[in-house]
């Protein structure tokens, strides 16, 4: 079955890439959402188990921020997957229980096995 | 030099005839004052009105006004304010040496003339501004340069991405593997950046995480076989300078791919190892070896005459640049070892 996963990234063709190698890792990718409001938007709506997060998104909007708040309102944890990926980034989002941290420009064997240690993490923590 | 509105001045001295003395000589020459009588008031007001100059006496009621200075210069704050210490009584040699090592930038005796307190305000007002353009033009570059990072990296990613996405279209595996091998081939000149910026270094890079990322993408790249290969790396926590880190990563890339493709064995699983080790003194050798059928003829360097395609070249003219030597065994399966020299990397001083 696999899980569902909200890709959250401004850069439509890095978005589409991050949905093949979610496909890849044998999960589903339930939207793709460019900015703060569209993925708050479909995290309400799509219900996603995880979300692969770029920091710096579309209209100004921080990563950060919508990583915080899909914590605090669905239990959403992150991948974060960025070219802006430093020591402040980590320790911001050190409390919403960060799923890992990848640089750009990334290796697709990275966000393979991130996503799949992604998906462990999160189905023994639901058990 | 006229005195620009906005120039601010602290006075601090406890003392009120001298301290109605000095804003009155500051006030006439043109210059905004503040006036403070402790201290503590001082530290206040440096930090909340963020003066460029503050002088100030040695004896105040609360605490020495060395330390007050002290203060100032250490807190990034208000470490640019300009600080003339001035006294009647702490002028001895030693009073004065004491002032400056606690990061006053000019000490007069008291009583100060006019004309005098006026100069050297101006000097340091001078110091000042150069420094604070300084500052500023330094914290320009720095965000200039995260700006500009950002971009090669976020760039590199479309490029790679676009490479993949396009990759994906054609079904016939030989197309397949020649996308795979031009992503491979960017990959390893593109992953470089991922971590020369988030490295305290830039100048040299750590070849273990560099090399260990490059061979587990390679793994499923897909390349002479659908299946995955098992692929073990034992490289040394070695730096090399960036320029020759990346010739090595596009030689492994090259070698493992050649491995890949004609290295797999027919009766059982493919392995393929990769190790980078230094050898004394100041050499290193890289190793990548299979456990395939060997040599066929007309393979890289077999029968003597010039290897063709483009790996064959680039791992030629990457090898030639690494100062390196390419050596070929035949035991069991294929190897080739590559023994270069060390330079040492070019250190990087952050603080410099």
């Amino acid at each position: 079955m696999g899980l569902e996963v909200l890709v959250v990234e401004d850069q439509v063709l890095i978005a589409f890439h991050l949905q093949d190698l979610v496909e890849e890792a044998g999960h589903q990718v339930a939207a793709i959402a460019h900015d703060a409001d569209s993925a708050l938007a479909a995290a309400a709506s799509h219900r996603p188990a995880i979300a692969i997060m770029d920091i710096r998104l579309a209209h100004g909007t921080s990563g950060v921020d919508v990583a915080r708040r899909l914590y605090e309102k669905h239990g959403i944890r992150c991948l974060f997957v960025s070219a802006n990926i430093n020591d402040e980034v980590r320790r911001q989002v050190a409390d919403l229980q960060p799923l890992g941290f990848i640089g750009k420009p990334f290796l697709a064997a990275e966000v393979i096995a991130a996503v799949q240690a992604a998906a462990i993490a999160i189905e023994s923590n639901s058990r | 030099m006229p005195a620009t509105p906005e120039t601010l001045i602290l006075n601090v001295d406890d003392n009120e005839p001298g301290r109605y003395a000095t804003t009155r000589i500051l006030t006439r020459a043109g210059f905004q004052v503040l006036e403070a009588g402790t201290g503590k008031e001082a530290l206040r007001l440096a930090r909340s009105a963020s003066p460029q100059l503050v002088v100030l006496d040695v004896n105040l009621p609360d605490m020495s006004g060395i330390e007050v200075c002290r203060t100032l210069k250490t807190d990034p704050a208000t470490a640019g304010i300009m600080v003339l210490q001035v006294s009647a009584t702490n002028i001895a040699v030693l009073d004065r040496v004491s002032s400056l090592s606690a990061g006053a930038d000019s000490f007069l005796i008291e009583p100060v003339e006019p004309e005098e307190l006026e100069a050297v305000t101006r000097a340091l007002l001078r110091l000042q501004r150069v420094e604070a353009e300084l500052r500023r033009s330094l914290a320009e570059r720095e965000m200039l340069l995260r700006e500009v990072n950002h971009r090669v990296k976020n760039s590199l990613q479309l490029v790679l991405s676009m490479l993949s996405l396009q990759g994906g279209e054609f079904r016939e595996a030989g197309a397949r593997e020649l996308f795979a091998k031009a992503i491979a081939r960017v990959t390893a000149i593109a992953s470089i950046h991922e971590r020369l910026y988030q490295d305290t270094d830039p100048l040299s890079i750590d070849m273990q995480t560099y090399l260990s990322g490059l061979c587990a993408e390679l793994a499923r790249a897909g390349i002479g076989d659908e299946r995955p290969a098992d692929l073990r790396t034992d490289i040394e926590p070695l730096r090399l300078p960036t320029e020759n880190g990346v010739s090595l990563a596009l030689i492994v890339n090259e070698l493992v791919m050649n491995a890949l493709k004609h290295g797999r064995p027919a009766d059982r699983p493919a392995l393929i190892n990769v190790s980078l080790r230094r050898l004394a003194p100041g050499q290193a050798r890289l190793t990548i070896a299979d456990n395939g059928p060997g040599m066929s003829a007309g393979q890289l360097g077999a029968s003597g005459k010039p290897p063709s395609g483009l790996g064959s070249r680039l791992i030629t003219m990457l090898v030639r640049q690494l100062n390196g030597q390419l050596h070929i065994e035949h035991a069991d399966g294929y190897a080739a070892h590559i023994t270069f020299p060390l330079q040492a990397p070019a250190t990087w001083d952050s603080k410099s």
